[in-house]
């Protein structure tokens, strides 16, 4: 059964490029336009890896990963944030929530692959992202 | 010599001239005496020394006198140049009046000294008088506040700067304590610690928010310069402290950062997609020919996306540098928005919106730049057609106010309206209002643009009325053409 990884993103283009990198690598995608659309889907699909934009309408990338983090029912789902401001993110942000990695945009959807097949394989154990980075 | 002997022989016979009475009178005297002779030769003898004793001591008179006058004029001469030589007088006065001539010669001196003196003083007076001036005028242009306390932390000097941000008159607080126009207690601890020190070599640098002046907030951030000025025996005299508000600076900054940080942001966002798509079509991830023309089509998008993007950043950064170039010519905005209605008529089209024109029929011409008032009006008539759902409605009109002197032009839409906190915002640069997104594309620059060419290129107005879920007017005005404001007189 493939992993089932969830999309949020409110870039049509971005959105269209890694859920067709995903599936081409196998994966099952689901898809959100903002951070709210992007919750509700997560609790309905419980999906094994989340990667999220941060500037979002509705619900930004971060207040999802805090979000999710604090639902019992997504409390361990691991996080990708994809993100134009990368410096923005500072420890509280990462350490409050699942965020395992940090993806500057403009990025590869190869290494976005790589990154995704790392987490997974890690499971549970996670590695700091600012510690990997 | 030979005036010398003519004057003593003149006098001789002006004794014996003088002397004569006399010993007639004594041959009288002693013929009515009876004949006694014995007194006679003493007679003689008195009358020939009372003689001689006048011709010599009426020569001596006429010659002091002489010398004393040419004296006097030696004296009274202030200028050196027409001084006459110092006389030299008979051989008897010599001794007296060569120490008087070097006496006089010493005050003479002593004079040009003081003189000299007096002129170098007046000189320097001069010098310090131009130079505190300067000084005063520098420090009163300075932007900067500037406070000068002495030894016993007494305003010397404050300059107009200080005035203003510590809310004090400078006229009248010299000589008061400092602490009458500065509160701030850690600030002065900090002058009276650095006085203390007495260090004259470096000054101290403060970086603090000034308490206890009257300032929007919790107070004006500030940087503060402590210096220790010396005397001549290189003693703190005096304490200088310079006051430069930061506020303004760090507002600058902030903004800047945040402009860079959202430009960042849109600029990587089309980038990202780019970048994506080209990979995928490295790695062959398009299936078949209509994907890879998918992608094709897509990284042709961004890139005009991020075209548009670099432009509209050049125009308002061109147009807030004051170094965009303005074509002025009479422009008719009637038919500036019949072309914009004209370009923008295929995507309204595929909406199904309706789009109006109401033109009133009078001179609609405006001086100003054509090509920037057409990027203004299809900007405003772009995001109506953009943000107006399936089958709304737009309407342009274009009207004239004799009143006011302006053309008038307003872009209505049934869209989705603006919310109210979002009216002013919705000018500001990046700014988009975020849950109306996903409704379409933008660079967040388009409405900025617009204020810029409106408001700061032809000094007209922009604004907006508008209720959520009500659609919403954008609305610009022009000052009127010459011929059209001279009709309209």
């Amino acid at each position: 059964m493939p992993y089932r990884i969830l999309v949020v993103d409110d870039e049509l283009h971005i959105l269209h490029v890694l859920s067709l990198k995903l599936r081409n690598a196998g994966f099952e995608v689901h898809t959100a336009r903002d951070g709210e659309e992007g919750h509700q889907l997560a609790r309905t699909i419980m999906p094994d890896l989340v990667i999220t934009d941060v500037q979002m309408p509705y619900m930004t990338g971060l207040e999802l990963s805090s979000a999710l983090a604090h639902d019992p029912t997504t409390a361990s789902l691991p996080i990708i944030i994809l993100t134009a401001r990368g410096y923005l993110l500072d420890r509280n942000d990462i350490d409050s929530s699942n965020i395992v990695e940090v993806v500057s945009k403009p990025f590869s959807p190869r290494s976005v692959i790589d990154l995704v097949h790392s987490t997974l394989e890690r499971g549970a154990d996670r590695t700091s992202p600012l510690e990997a980075a | 010599m030979k005036k010398t002997l003519t004057m003593i022989l003149g006098c001789l016979m002006f004794a014996i001239l003088a002397v004569s009475p006399a010993i007639g009178a004594g041959l009288l005297w002693v013929r009515e005496s009876g004949g006694n002779t014995a007194m006679v030769p003493w007679f003689f003898l008195w009358i020939i020394s009372a003689g001689c004793l006048f011709a010599i001591l009426l020569p001596v008179y006429l010659a002091a006198r002489s010398t004393l006058g040419r004296l006097q004029v030696y004296v009274d001469s202030a200028d050196d140049r027409l001084a006459p030589s110092a006389p030299r007088g008979p051989f008897w006065l010599r001794p007296v009046l060569k120490t008087f001539v070097e006496t006089v010669e010493g005050f003479r001196a002593r004079e040009r000294e003081l003189q000299m003196n007096y002129r170098d003083m007046e000189i320097r007076n001069h010098v310090g008088t131009t130079a505190r001036m300067q000084i005063e005028a520098v420090l009163e242009v300075m932007t900067d506040a500037v406070i000068v306390t002495n030894t016993f932390d007494e305003v010397v000097l404050v300059n107009s700067a200080a005035g203003r941000l510590l809310g004090c008159d400078p006229t009248n607080v010299i000589d008061q304590p400092l602490q009458e126009i500065l509160t701030d207690q850690s600030i002065l601890e900090a002058i009276h610690s650095t006085r203390s020190e007495g260090n004259l070599v470096e000054c101290r640098t403060l970086n603090q928010v000034l308490g206890g002046v009257e300032h929007a907030g919790e107070g004006p951030s500030c940087e503060f310069t402590l210096a220790c000025v010396a005397d001549h025996r290189e003693e703190v005299a005096a304490m200088v402290t310079i006051i430069r508000d930061r506020t303004r600076e760090e507002e600058l900054s902030r903004m800047k950062s945040e402009f860079v940080s959202k430009a960042s942001h849109e600029l990587r966002t089309p980038l990202s997609s780019m970048r994506a798509y080209v990979e995928m079509l490295v790695d062959g991830e398009a299936r078949d020919e209509e994907s890879q023309k998918d992608f094709y089509r897509i990284i042709q998008g961004e890139t005009e996306r991020l075209t548009r993007l670099v432009d509209n950043m050049l125009n308002i950064s061109r147009i807030e540098a004051g170094i965009v170039h303005v074509d002025r010519e009479l422009v008719d905005l009637g038919s500036l928005v019949e072309q914009a209605v004209e370009t923008l008529e295929p995507q309204a089209r595929e909406k199904n919106i309706t789009v109006h024109k109401s033109l009133t029929p009078v001179d609609l011409g405006v001086q100003g730049d054509r090509d920037m008032l057409y990027q203004v009006v299809l900007n405003l008539l772009s995001n109506a057609v953009k943000y107006t759902p399936q089958g709304g409605r737009v309407t342009l009109s274009v009207d004239s106010d004799n009143l006011t002197r302006a053309v008038h032009v307003s872009v209505s839409d049934t869209g989705l309206g603006v919310p109210p906190q979002d009216h002013e915002r919705i000018f500001e640069t990046f700014y988009r209002i975020e849950n109306y997104k996903r409704f379409a594309e933008g660079t967040g620059l388009g409405l900025n643009l617009c204020r810029h060419i409106v408001e700061t290129v032809h000094k007209g107005q922009i604004g907006l009325d508008s209720k959520l879920g009500m659609g919403s007017r954008f609305w610009f005005s022009i000052p009127m053409g010459e011929e059209a404001a001279s009709r309209a007189a």
